[in-house]
């Protein structure tokens, strides 16, 4: 108890010790990096649980492609036909039609969602509805009055319009009756590529948007007692085929909080790198605080101080700021995440729901952990000083074996590594991978310090001073420039990342690409759309009938049975695929293996080669596709390879021609329509108002924009990463500062200026800064051109800016950290340093 | 186990009630591996102190006497021999259990000063009270700053102060606890010669009222001769000297 109090007010007198700062400095963004991502995660994975049976509007729900036309005896006695309202005996049902379409006004057009619900929708949760956009809303059926719409508030501004106006869908005129504020399942606009409408179910026809062929999802919803429910499942089950969904309300959030327990934990990696880097900033102040406080450490013990009572003493003092800094870090973190949930989720950030108290204590628990692991081999260097030091000042603390070191600083890193991935394969690649990056680094900033000898050779007065320090502590410059070129690089690529793959998709494009796709051309629009499009001289893709269907047969047996287990959850099974029919081999296609089919009139196939290749397919083998209520069998008599980038209709199957006429088909086609010539646009969407027109340079803005939000998150987080980076280099320069004012007070009484001084310090860290530029410049590039080239099949290119920008960047960060932390060398007069060294 | 205070036993007493032995080394030696030979640095030092006295140990430099000093007061461990402190073997005694036989009961005075530099000169003086334990801490901290008449520089650090000022903070918390031996390791080493007389003369008036056993490491004669026992060093082997 008296060694906590007196370790209390030791520290209470060090507070504005260097070394405590920069500890505290450190564990603040480290645990601010982590309780952000974990604030936000928890936040997300909250929403999701408590909204429960509103997420999915229902506490059951059964999504289809085509209409469900029988139910269960047991509890449904009235069997809904499609048309008739669904409704059994004892449950509450609800039944929606989703599908996309144009939506018109005047010259404007807009590709949305429209739901086309009965008046009981949602049976769970809450639609709310508002009469302008961002003004206050209330809870109504999402059904809107006769003859009206509700719609997203992201439509307006892209058909200008308000509410109140009328707008076209297909064939019918609506007015715009209100805006939708909140809908079952929705935590906000983020993937808004389509935005919301909600229709009557009955006004569905009149637009004449359904045709055969079209693409719709029956979503049937059924609320009730859990017995009932239990009951009405295990009956519905077995008569749903492989196309229908039967989604129970956890079971639904389950699925969505799988995917997004994944993407938050490779997020809360991200995070984790900045505490990681934080720790190396605390290793470093908590040596140097040791190494400070050997004499103090001696001298205790010499007056009678044990071991234990002076481990007490330091833990306490240790635990102390472990606490304080991590609370600090997690109220910046609640903050952070606050900014963070504005910029990926603007219109749900308030909807969110409250704090959470989980992710206080992981961050806490986190930052002890840092902490611990990265000062306690120098606090027990500390505790083990031999008192004899008060009488022979250059006796060293009893060395602490290097392993025992290694061991509790290494357990420690790999036990917060462990927690935070999760799996043993995501820890072993994250270390994998963070033992390559410090490999790399090092060696890089070995070889630019190595390079930098020379221009210190050239150099003369303060500059060749200062560039003499930095190659003299070589270790510390080296860990400076590894952290700051780290921390440069992530933000560099992912800038790079987010401008090049748009730019680099838009550059590659041939001149006169199809820019437009015609999806959802109904049967007897086909003709009349070939005319139109030959009237007006568009070049233009052959029309493809498009039939759903999903592979589920291969040679007699289910295909998921044939792969190994990592294979059969593939996204081609469990989708259902375009097919479509065609005689003539489309452009960009090639054979690879068989004999395209032709005008062969038989049960064939063509598969596209990666498709072959993931589901182990050759020619010869029959498969079985689910369309609809009815199976197909075909024979695969060639493998092809697409050119997915071509911007024409591609297909991962094609049947010969005859196979699938007989059933409805919409067709799609890609069309160039010349920057001068898309005018016609509205004309067309007047003419075929059923068919859905996709402006791909629209898609692309979208997509960019999406991309925008997730990068500025990403690099939201990337800002402690660079704050992680200055600590590192504080913490080093802190670590050398003794030594350095022993030079200036040196230099000073030798008669060098004050100036002198300044200079030669700017001109190290100056130098610092560009090199870590320079570094992370190199290394961004390197990585850009690697994702480029592998991932993505763009070619690589050079960023002449981005190796002014990173130099300029670094050289700031660094030289006014660097600056901030030594300048005061320059400004004490010598007599008082020579005093202050002792 | 322990012995009695040596508070009983004032310096000037007579030899009739013979005071205990308050520090004893027995065949004390110390020697130093280096790569090729060994050094002995002490070479079996014989020495029986009394409570109460004031002994000097003198020689030149390297001679060993910081490091005797440093094996009497426990903050080392012999080669060879024994030392008994305040009654205990010390051989028996691992560091901690030397750490706690010094606390509160030894004192120490150094060349330089060991101040720590954070801290005022009051705290500086509360420190080992607080290890200690004690209760009054304050009080006798205030106490023993005005015994040196540094009441004025209590806030003051240590890099505030002159060297003769931190030497006089240094003696307060020598002498604060109230031990019953104070070991001084070249009080004045650091000093010019008149605020090393001055150091001096604090020393032993604080120390003829507090009835400390004293023994200090010194190579000036002044200050030796003004002892009641020298022990003289000459590469590592003892004698007891005469004082003049």
């Amino acid at each position: 108890m008296r060694f906590m109090r007196l370790g209390l007010w030791l520290l209470r007198r060090e507070r504005s010790s260097g070394e405590w700062r920069v500890l505290l400095l450190a564990l603040i963004i480290g645990v601010g990096s982590v309780s952000t991502t974990g604030f936000l995660g928890d936040r997300l994975k909250r929403a999701m649980g408590e909204q429960g049976a509103s997420f999915l509007g229902a506490d059951l729900l059964v999504t289809s492609s085509r209409a469900i036309e029988s139910w269960p005896a047991s509890s449904t006695q009235n069997i809904p036909a499609k048309s008739s309202p669904l409704s059994t005996s004892s449950l509450a049902t609800s039944q929606a039609l989703e599908f996309s379409s144009m939506v018109a006004k005047g010259d404007a057009f807009q590709l949305a969602t429209l739901r086309a619900v009965d008046a009981a929708y949602p049976l769970r949760g809450t639609v709310r509805i508002a009469p302008q956009p961002f003004t206050e809303s209330t809870s109504r059926p999402a059904l809107p009055p006769p003859g009206a719409i509700y719609v997203a508030p992201d439509l307006l501004p892209l058909l200008s319009a308000n509410v109140g106006d009328s707008v076209q869908i297909g064939e019918a005129s609506f007015t715009i009756a209100g805006v939708v504020a909140e809908e079952p399942g929705q935590l906000g606009g983020v993937f808004g590529l389509a935005p919301r409408v909600f229709m009557r179910a009955d006004e569905v026809e009149r637009t004449h948007v359904l045709q055969p062929g079209s693409r719709v999802t029956y979503l049937y919803q059924f609320a009730g007692e859990p017995n009932q429910l239990t009951a009405f499942s295990a009956t519905l089950k077995p008569t749903l085929d492989s196309t229908q969904r039967l989604i129970g309300s956890r079971e639904g959030v389950e699925t969505l909080r799988g995917a997004f327990a994944n993407a938050d934990r490779y997020i809360q990696l991200t995070a984790l790198i900045s505490l990681l880097l934080s720790v190396a900033a605390i290793a470093i102040a908590a040596h140097r605080h040791a190494l400070r406080h050997y004499d103090q450490a001696a001298l205790m013990r010499c007056m009678g101080a044990t071991t234990a009572q002076l481990r007490t003493l330091y833990a306490v003092q240790l635990l102390t700021l472990g606490v304080l800094g991590s609370l600090i870090g997690v109220a910046i973190g609640a903050l952070m995440q606050q900014a963070l949930a504005l910029l990926i989720l603007p219109d749900a950030a308030t909807r969110l729901p409250s704090l959470g108290l989980a992710p206080v204590g992981i961050a806490v628990v986190s930052g002890l952990l840092a902490l611990a692991g990265a000062s306690l081999p120098a606090l027990m260097r500390l505790i083990r000083v031999p008192p004899l030091r008060v009488l022979r000042r250059d006796l060293p603390p009893l060395p602490l074996g290097a392993w025992i070191s290694a061991a509790v600083s290494g357990s420690t890193l790999l036990l917060l590594i462990a927690w935070y991935a999760g799996d043993a394969k995501l820890v072993g690649v994250f270390v994998g991978a963070l033992a390559g990056l410090v490999l790399v680094l090092t060696l890089l900033a070995r070889l630019a310090l190595f390079a930098g000898r020379g221009v210190q050779r050239l150099s003369h007065g303060p500059v060749r001073f200062g560039l003499a320090q930095l190659l003299r502590h070589r270790f510390d410059s080296t860990l400076q420039l590894g952290a700051f070129t780290l921390a440069l690089f992530l933000v560099a690529l992912l800038a790079l990342v987010r401008s090049d793959l748009i730019a680099g998709w838009q550059q590659q494009l041939p001149p006169e690409a199809p820019n437009y796709f015609l999806v959802n051309i109904a049967p007897y629009q086909q003709a009349a759309v070939a005319d139109y499009l030959s009237q007006h001289q568009l070049k233009a893709s052959e029309l493809y009938p498009m039939v759903r269907g999903r592979l589920t047969i291969k040679n007699g047996v289910p295909i998921a049975s044939t792969l190994p287990p990592e294979l059969r959850d593939s996204n081609t099974l469990r989708r259902e695929l375009n097919l479509t029919w065609t005689a003539t081999l489309p452009a960009n296609n090639a054979i690879l293996a068989g004999q395209w089919h032709g005008t062969h009139n038989a049960a064939e196939i063509s598969v596209e080669s990666g498709m072959a290749e993931r589901l182990n397919l050759a020619v010869g083998d029959q498969l079985g596709f689910q369309i609809g209520d009815q199976t197909l069998d075909a024979r695969i008599t060639s493998i092809r390879s697409v050119k997915w980038d071509s911007m024409q209709p591609n297909f991962f199957v094609i049947f010969a021609p005859g196979q699938l006429d007989a059933l409805p088909a919409a067709a799609i086609a890609s069309v160039y329509v010349p920057p001068g010539a898309s005018g016609m646009l509205p004309g067309f969407v007047k003419a075929f108002p059923g068919v859905t027109v996709l402006a791909l340079d629209k898609l692309i803005a979208n997509i960019e924009a999406v991309f925008a939000q997730i990068i500025g998150a990403i690099q939201l987080l990337l800002g402690f990463l660079l704050a992680a980076g200055m600590a590192v280099v504080i913490a080093t320069l802190l670590a050398s500062l003794d030594a350095r004012q022993q030079e200036a007070v040196l230099l000073r009484t030798l008669g060098a200026q004050r100036a002198y001084l300044a200079k030669s310090l700017w001109s190290e860290f100056l130098a610092l800064g560009l090199l870590a530029g320079l570094l992370a410049s190199a290394c961004a590039e390197i990585a850009m051109a690697l994702i480029s080239d592998r991932l993505f099949e763009l070619p690589a290119r050079l960023h002449p800016w981005l190796w002014l920008a990173l130099p300029l960047a670094g050289a700031l960060l660094v030289g006014m950290s660097g600056w901030l932390t030594t300048r005061h060398i320059t400004r004490v007069p010598p007599m008082q340093s020579i005093r202050a060294l002792g | 186990m322990t012995p009695p205070d040596s508070a009983q036993f004032p310096a000037e007493s007579s030899s009739a009630s013979q005071p205990p032995s308050v520090v004893t080394a027995r065949a004390l030696s110390q020697r130093v591996s280096t790569a090729d030979s060994t050094l002995t640095i002490l070479s079996e030092v014989e020495l029986d102190v009394k409570a109460g006295e004031i002994l000097a140990i003198t020689g030149a430099s390297g001679s060993g006497k910081s490091t005797l000093l440093g094996l009497l007061a426990g903050l080392d461990q012999p080669s060879s021999g024994d030392i008994f402190l305040l009654g205990q073997n010390l051989s028996e005694l691992d560091e901690d259990a030397r750490a706690r036989l010094r606390a509160g009961r030894i004192g120490f005075v150094f060349q330089s000063f060991q101040l720590l530099p954070a801290r005022s000169a009051l705290e500086n003086i509360l420190l080992p009270l607080e290890l200690a334990g004690r209760t009054d801490a304050r009080e006798r901290a205030a106490h023993w700053l005005e015994r040196v008449g540094l009441t004025a520089r209590a806030a003051h650090t240590p890099r505030q102060l002159s060297g003769g000022e931190q030497q006089r903070i240094a003696i307060a918390r020598a002498f604060a606890t109230d031990p019953q031996i104070l070991f001084a390791d070249e009080p004045t080493g650091n000093l010019d010669a008149d605020t090393g007389a001055r150091i001096i003369e604090l020393l032993f008036e604080l120390n003829a009222s507090a009835h400390t056993t004293l023994i200090l490491v010194t190579h000036d004669d002044a200050l030796a001769s003004r002892c009641q026992r020298r022990l003289h060093l000459i590469a590592g082997h003892a004698s007891e000297v005469a004082v003049a």
